[in-house]
């Protein structure tokens, strides 16, 4: 009885382990190691303080483009309005900066993922779905130790309802990515969750093969804006050269390409709808600054149906210095979610205001 | 009319008499059914035990607790519990079990049907922890990086009011709380424990 108790104590005793609690190191679900290429100095922007180099990682939104900046343009303002206010329609759309850290003066960077994405920016139902995000290196001009997005600007029109909200504006500035366009060779970082669906047309990369399980850095080679518009007319999705895909794991180093800030701004803004839906706007009386701006008078996109009949909607693009790009829409007759409602909430087609610069409707 | 009264009286004073009887019974049957005896020095409880976790900075332990005592008005004796807890942060679920061993000494003293006694604990509190990387499962963590497991022994001390009351027979309703305290990577930890249940006084 006493050998027993002796035992026992002697047990407790070396029983003498670190707890940790709800405390101590929290080690990464993915760390992913990058390395830079080519000089950023040749690309650097000039700006008011020295540079400070971060990486970030930017998940990616799932987002439409408007009619009017995927459909060809109907003359050359047009064309001239879809160059100044629409972003590249087959582009990364970032939705949310997941994670970043300093780029480390050897041009190398290790980026810890202490957390899954989201439910919101993963696509699919919860047996089935997929997040992707681009690695990006920015400078992070107001020091608050993120990549701040931006968001276009709108101008105002007579509202009814809610006012959209307002625009951001983003001083940092990105000067490489390993996912930029669709149209373009990218390097992505994939979670899987669950099944994979290959129809999905979620930044697809048909062709590729479906990426594995958890996270995975996947590449494709891209294709041509031409073959995504007619593959999506024979409704199917483009189709990447198989010889360009690869698939590896997080621990293979993601080589980022010092790009110049011009061709990389769109990775630095987010877009207020995500659907390809428009706001209309009643033009007020006075007319808005339109000063720096491209403005067009161009048909209401009805895809050939007819229901348009000629009605016409003024497209002003933002700032040509603004951060980010957009478009604002008016009307002179329609409704804030479809200009060729029914019953219209607003009906000024027979006293536009003076400065309007469209003919007036057909209809 | 006479005849009327007397059967009367005698149905009053036969009454009166079962009533008398009855009440006598039912006394004797309380008697027997809520009547104590208290004859031995040894007293063994157990039930249910709720506490602050022995080594984590929030939630409730729960579990049971057993102990045996032995003494009048100075006592010595055992004890023994079993709690966990289980608490969450953003990267992490803890889950703590503490085996609370305790050798006690007691002041006690008799008080109508109950016994009021101030017990003090001295021991060790084996914890085990059990945390899980929160997500880690989902991104394919496995081994360490997914899960971690460890024991640890830590010296702790208890100081309970307890309270017993006699029931029926050797059967007491028992119930104590107080503070405690352990020692946890050098610093002390306080927390409190309370225990409800039942005892057993051959």
């Amino acid at each position: 009885m006493i050998r027993a108790a002796i035992v026992l104590g002697l047990a407790l005793v070396a029983a003498c382990g670190d707890l940790a609690g709800l405390g101590g190191a929290t080690p990464a679900l993915a760390t992913i190691q990058i390395e830079t290429a080519g000089a950023f100095s040749a690309v650097e922007e000039p700006g008011a303080d020295p540079p400070a180099l971060r990486v970030a990682l930017v998940w990616g939104a799932q987002w439409l483009t408007e009619p009017l900046c995927i459909l060809p343009p109907e003359d050359a303002s047009a064309a001239a309005l879809i160059a100044a206010g629409c972003r590249d329609p087959f582009g990364f759309v970032p939705a949310r900066v997941a994670a970043s850290v300093p780029l480390v003066p050897d041009g190398t960077a290790s980026l810890s993922l202490l957390a899954l994405p989201a439910a919101d920016v993963m696509v699919g139902a919860v047996t089935a779905r997929v997040a992707y995000g681009s690695l990006v290196i920015y400078d992070d001009r107001d020091g608050d130790g993120t990549l701040t997005l931006g968001r276009a600007y709108q101008l105002a029109g007579r509202e009814d309802g809610p006012p959209d909200e307002g625009g951001i504006t983003t001083e940092d500035r990105v000067y490489a990515a390993s996912f930029v366009s669709m149209t373009e060779a990218d390097r992505r970082l994939a979670f899987r969750e669950g099944g994979f669906d290959p129809a999905t047309a979620f930044y697809p990369r048909s062709g590729c093969g479906d990426p594995p399980p958890g996270f995975s850095i996947v590449a494709a080679g891209g294709f041509t804006a031409t073959e995504a518009i007619a593959a999506q007319l024979r409704g199917e999705l483009p189709q990447e050269d198989p010889a360009r895909c690869e698939t590896a794991s997080t621990d293979e180093p993601v080589v980022l390409t010092y790009r110049a800030p011009a061709e990389l701004h769109e990775l630095a803004c987010e877009e207020r709808r995500n659907d390809s839906s428009i706001r209309y706007r009643e033009p007020l009386g006075d007319a808005p600054d339109l000063t720096n701006r491209t403005l067009a008078c161009v048909g209401i996109p009805d895809f050939g149906t007819g229901a348009a009949n000629g009605a016409r909607q003024l497209a002003v693009s933002g700032r040509a210095d603004d951060s980010c790009v957009g478009l604002t829409h008016y009307v002179l007759r329609g409704c804030s979610e479809n200009p060729l409602c029914a019953v219209p909430d607003w009906d000024i087609t027979a006293t536009p205001p003076s400065w309007w610069p469209c003919p007036q409707d057909a209809r | 009319m006479w005849r009327a009264i007397v059967v009367l009286a005698c149905g009053v004073g036969l009454s009166r008499t079962s009533r008398a009887d009855d009440g006598a019974q039912l006394a004797s049957t309380r008697e027997e059914t809520w009547g104590y005896r208290s004859t031995g020095d040894v007293m063994v409880d157990g039930g249910l035990v709720v506490g602050f976790p022995a080594a984590l900075p929030t939630g409730l332990a729960r579990g049971v607790g057993l102990g045996v005592t032995s003494g009048r008005s100075l006592a010595w004796g055992a004890r023994a519990a079993w709690v966990t807890a289980t608490e969450s942060s953003l990267p992490w679920t803890v889950t703590h079990s503490d085996l609370r061993l305790r050798a006690t000494g007691a002041v006690q003293a008799a008080a109508g049907r109950g016994v009021v006694a101030l017990r003090l604990g001295l021991g060790g509190t084996l914890v085990h922890e059990s945390r899980v990387r929160n997500q880690g499962m989902r991104a394919g963590l496995s081994g360490d990086a997914l899960a971690t497991s460890t024991f640890a022994m830590l010296p702790a001390a208890d100081l309970d009011v307890v309270v017993a009351l006699h029931v029926a027979g050797p059967w007491l309703l028992v119930t104590s709380g107080g503070p405690s305290i352990d020692v946890l990577d050098g610093a002390l930890h306080g927390g409190w424990s309370a225990q409800l249940g039942l005892a057993w006084q051959p």
